[in-house]
């Protein structure tokens, strides 16, 4: 516990920055128009300033109040993210399968339950799985193999 | 007399589509999915729908909604499974059934919990579809008559009550419809073709991908939340017929629970921003309050797995009115299957009641279709079920991740919507560390550009003037329900305050 809520704080601050940051560029960079003829601009300043309120009353209460532990996994943040931003990369040039391959082992980092062994069978069971579900069953032309070179 | 025919016509043409060979397939591959993803702990209705849109662009807009309906409320019946065997809830509006089916299984009475609780949603699930039957087209002719200005005070008082009611903190639910809002505004405004927000990239002059934030927000965020959290159980005993006979008590005790839980159920339902969560929870409250012999409950009290159960399949199907009459989602399911609808082109209300009939009476329908064969799949072939619970979820994640990747990559073959899908993963992690909630994100965002809309029309209609909006009865009585919501958050917001001060 903490005397302030810090994941208020944390929040209420994005939310203001967000809100302050999307009203400013709406009212700069579009036309407001006037409530007879609404512009482009006009909806989306006034939501952002509307969130940029909330956010600020959002970070004020926080510091008034004890709030919890923020407890980040890590580890399984970034192992999720990466076999993500693994497959988005790959699956272009590479096709599907060796994209589905390559996520699997990122993902597999996020928990000690499976080892070297067992992520190379889930490995190709999942890329069966790919292959049966999206090629077979929904007949979808996706690539499965390429090789770029 | 021209009403009932038209109710006949209406059935016969719901009937002549839910029976074509292409959606009693997909209803059953929608509701044994349904089941499936119920049973297993982790994997909720949202994370389902959201995981199984990307197949939707692949299927007509009548499949696409029946297939996706049918994961819906067959994973209410799956919950339960893993609820009563396992103490886990497979689904959130499940947990309530954890109380005294968990017992009942401890006392070797698993097989009665699991027949009773199926025939109770089926039940409450037929209750809820007769429900929809009467009332829809009674709330389309009204809802004919409706305005931009109804419309736009209708959608602000629904994302009100959803981020109100359901969600932790009503302020910090009403800044992600905000939020939500805001970002269904990225893309190119349709009035002036102005792209706004887009930041010069082109991939964004479309608008964010649903699909990408919903299974940003829902699927990958809601992985790296649960990894090390979900411990899958095992399971000591085989389910056998025999043991699901229920004794006379039981049966006595069956029918008004039964009744009670479709009731709240459906009027839960139906109300925006409550849904089967909610209406579990208060069936259960209202079992125990009404019931001789409170003391029962806790410890096995058939009552309090029926009851509840009963009342989540009920409000899934009631859930469907206000969506496909008026085009107003109650709940984040409910905003994914307008989604679906809007990837194809339709958008749900009155119009859509009269130009495409055959979809909302095929899908009514297909939901008879769709519970008869989960009374099917839940009682005589519970054992697959049971079996399927043991499944360890460090095998299920890269499964998931690998449905969602591929699913989207899928639908343009662009991997910008992958990119996407990562970054509203991330920022879907960091939301929830901060406490802030994503369901209420995704209704801003589907009803977002509709509310712009609709501002826009109404201010024209009244030459910018707003008092258009009190001028006009049923959009003043709306602003007026949303304004006592809000003042009910702020009160109920109070004296929780003044407990910590005083605390102190």
């Amino acid at each position: 516990m903490y005397t302030r809520d810090y994941r208020d704080l944390i929040g209420g601050g994005l939310l203001l920055l967000l809100g302050l940051f999307v009203g400013v560029h709406s009212l700069t960079s579009y036309d407001i128009g006037t409530l007879r003829h609404m512009g482009p601009g006009m909806f989306p300043a006034w939501l952002g300033f509307l969130l940029a309120g909330i956010g600020a009353v959002i970070l004020v209460l926080g510091l008034f109040r004890p709030g919890e532990r923020i407890e980040p996994n890590y580890r399984q943040f970034f192992a999720v993210i990466l076999g993500v931003l693994i497959f988005a990369v790959t699956v272009g040039t590479f096709g599907m399968i060796p994209a589905v391959v390559l996520l699997t082992f990122a993902a597999v980092l996020a928990d000690d339950k499976l080892g070297a062994v067992e992520a190379v069978i889930l490995a190709i069971v999942l890329s069966v799985l790919a292959l049966v579900i999206f090629r077979v069953g929904l007949r979808i032309p996706l690539q499965t193999f390429a090789w770029p070179f | 007399m021209a009403i009932l025919m038209d109710f006949f016509d209406n059935l016969a043409l719901g009937l002549s589509v839910a029976f074509s060979w292409s959606n009693l397939f997909w209803c059953f591959v929608g509701v044994t999915l349904g089941t499936f993803i119920g049973v297993l702990p982790g994997i909720g209705a949202l994370a389902a729908v959201s995981l199984l849109l990307p197949v939707t662009f692949h299927l007509d807009p009548t499949s696409a909604l029946v297939m996706l309906a049918g994961v819906y409320y067959g994973s209410a019946y799956g919950g339960s499974t893993a609820s009563i065997l396992l103490n886990l809830p497979g689904t959130p509006s499940s947990a309530v059934a954890c109380l005294d089916g968990y017992p009942m299984s401890r006392q070797g009475r698993a097989g009665v919990a699991l027949l009773m609780s199926a025939l109770g949603s089926f039940i409450g699930g037929v209750i809820g579809i007769l429900l929809m039957m009467l009332f829809s087209p009674l709330i389309v002719d009204a809802a004919l008559s409706f305005g931009p200005p109804e419309y736009f005070t209708m959608m602000v008082l629904g994302l009100i009550a959803a981020s109100t009611i359901s969600t932790g903190t009503p302020i910090k639910g009403i800044a992600m419809v905000v939020l939500g809002v805001l970002l269904g505004l990225i893309g190119t405004d349709i009035e002036t073709g102005t792209p706004r927000l887009a930041f010069d990239l082109p991939e964004l002059f479309d608008g964010i991908g649903l699909v990408a934030i919903a299974m940003g927000l829902f699927g990958v965020s809601e992985v790296i939340a649960s990894i090390k959290v979900i411990r899958s159980g095992h399971i000591e005993k085989k389910i056998t017929f025999r043991s699901m006979i229920p004794t006379r008590d039981d049966v006595r005790r069956f029918w008004f629970p039964v009744l009670r839980g479709a009731g709240i159920g459906s009027f839960f339902g139906a109300l925006p921003g409550t849904g089967g969560v909610i209406a579990s929870f208060v069936a259960y409250a209202v079992e125990k309050k009404v019931s001789s012999e409170p003391e029962r409950f806790g410890k096995g009290a058939i009552e309090g797995v029926v009851a509840p159960e009963t009342a989540n399949n009920a409000a899934d199907q009631t859930a469907f009115i206000p969506t496909m009459t008026l085009g107003i989602p109650g709940s984040v399911v409910m905003a994914l299957m307008i989604g679906a609808l809007m990837i194809h082109g339709i958008s749900p209300g009155p119009q859509m009641m009269t130009k495409n009939p055959d979809l909302f009476w095929g899908l009514i329908m297909s939901f008879w279709i769709g519970n008869v064969l989960l009374l099917v799949l839940n009682i005589p072939l519970i054992g697959i079920w049971v079996r399927v619970l043991v499944i360890p979820y460090h095998v299920l994640y890269p499964a998931v991740l690998m449905f969602v990747c591929i699913g989207v990559y899928s639908i343009n073959n662009s991997t910008f919507d992958v990119y996407m899908v990562m970054l509203f993963g991330g920022v879907g992690y960091i939301m929830r560390l901060v406490d802030l909630q994503p369901a209420p994100l995704l209704l801003g965002f589907v009803l977002g550009p509709l509310m712009e809309e609709n501002l826009r029309r109404t201010l024209i209609i009244s030459r910018g003037e707003f008092t258009i909006f009190m001028a006009r009865p049923l959009s003043a009585a709306f602003i007026v329900v949303t304004l006592a919501l809000l003042a009910w958050a702020l009160w109920n917001a109070l004296p929780r305050r003044s407990a910590i001060e005083g605390a102190r």
